[in-house]
């Protein structure tokens, strides 16, 4: 398993640091946060190390989505709570604090103090094209993801961190120094 | 603004319409009232900017930055758990996927993924939502995580209630806590005050 010496969700993965899991796979696991914004706040975490969701492999992606989603089902059926987030940050201005891939799963009350809404930015018709056009040229690129049915490739399997190093220095730098 | 026109009659006759409905009447009932169905078939405009056999990615009108996507699933599903593992999987590879097309299109620094089930969780709309957002410094979003302590015990009884959760398996209950956000109605309502209106159904729909 890559993990990192310096990563607390790393720690927590290997015991190091007590949590209260309440699921685990040989890929995923979900613990408890202590300092959860609601009570039942869970973290879904890769047991590998990835910084950012752009590193994490499409079958994990696959894996730590499913299990967010019946964390949240469980959630809702034994917390008597009104709903649930799911929500990720990935880079520092997105609101990353940690340095590992991780998925909130929040269970949701009427006025808990927790604020993931927006206000809307207004844009003209230009800017909306010219930012449609600018995502669809690289949007065209998406397509052969992994699927969990068929053989992990070979890539995968042997090296978790799927970004070249070009590429990585690329995403951090894009995205800022992680902590 | 419903309520005013319907009698007591007419709500039950709408219940009584609904119960009989089959499962599959009463989906394409449903996707008949969802305005991201027909953003979805094209019969509303919309600017796409992905799209394939399970899902389609558009550009919010309202958005919280520009590039803000919302990546929606073609089947209707109200909520997130009423999607099956392989389509789940599916959605967020293709959000990874947005993701990456953001830091490397449109200078994004980071990006958010958020799901909202259920109103108090900030669903909007009848139609599963993953949000794909653009995130810069300073880009006026704030988003309101509050630390809580949460005691050692409580953590513990919390985790052996979701454990066993977990572990009852795929049973699909009803959580009479979760209410889903109403269809918008329509205007042209004041005409048919004998009628029922098929709009109304959807409140009832809400929590069904």
């Amino acid at each position: 398993m890559a993990t990192r010496e310096s990563c607390i969700i790393c720690q927590i993965v290997e015991n190091k640091i007590p949590s209260k899991k309440v699921y685990e796979d040989e890929l995923v696991m979900a613990v408890l946060d202590v300092n959860g914004s609601n009570p039942g706040h869970c973290f879904v975490m890769p047991k590998n190390h990835y910084p950012i969701i752009e590193q994490v492999p499409d079958i994990e992606i696959g894996r730590l989505f499913n299990v967010s989603n019946k964390i949240s089902s469980a959630i809702f059926e034994s917390l008597g709570v009104h709903g649930t987030n799911i929500f990720v940050a990935n880079g520092i201005p997105a609101g990353q604090t940690v340095a590992h891939f991780t998925i909130n799963v929040i269970p949701r009350k009427e006025n808990d103090g927790i604020d993931l809404q927006w206000q809307p930015k207004q844009l003209s018709e230009e800017e909306m094209s010219t930012v449609e056009l600018k995502l669809k040229e690289q949007t065209k690129n998406i397509g052969h993801f992994e699927k969990e049915e068929k053989k992990p490739a070979k890539i995968h399997a042997a090296n978790p961190i799927v970004l070249s190093e070009d590429e990585e220095e690329y995403f951090t730098k894009q995205m800022r120094r992680l902590p | 603004m419903a309520e005013q026109n319907i009698s007591p009659e007419q709500m039950r006759a709408l219940q009584e319409k609904i119960k009989q409905m089959s499962p599959e009447e009463l989906k394409e009932f449903q996707k008949k009232q969802c305005i991201f169905c027909q953003i979805i078939s094209g019969k509303v405009q919309s600017r796409k900017v992905y799209e394939d056999d399970k899902v389609v990615a558009l550009l919010d009108i309202n958005p919280a930055n520009p590039g803000h996507v919302l990546l929606l699933t073609k089947e209707h599903y109200s909520i997130m758990p009423q999607i099956p593992d392989d389509e789940i999987a599916h959605v967020f590879m293709v959000a990874k996927s947005l993701s990456n097309s953001m830091l490397r299109s449109i200078d994004a620094q980071g990006t958010n993924i958020i799901v909202a089930n259920g109103i108090a969780a900030g669903q909007r709309a009848q139609h599963f939502i993953a949000h794909v957002i653009p995130r810069k410094d300073n880009d006026g979003i704030n988003f309101v995580l509050p630390q809580k302590t949460i005691e050692h015990e409580e953590i513990e009884a919390i985790g052996n209630k979701l454990i066993a959760a977990l572990a009852g398996g795929e049973k699909e209950e009803e959580n009479p806590q979760l209410k889903i956000p109403e269809a918008k109605k329509k205007e042209d309502t004041k005409g048919s005050q004998g009628e029922i209106d098929l709009d109304d159904i959807s409140k009832l729909l809400g929590v069904k």
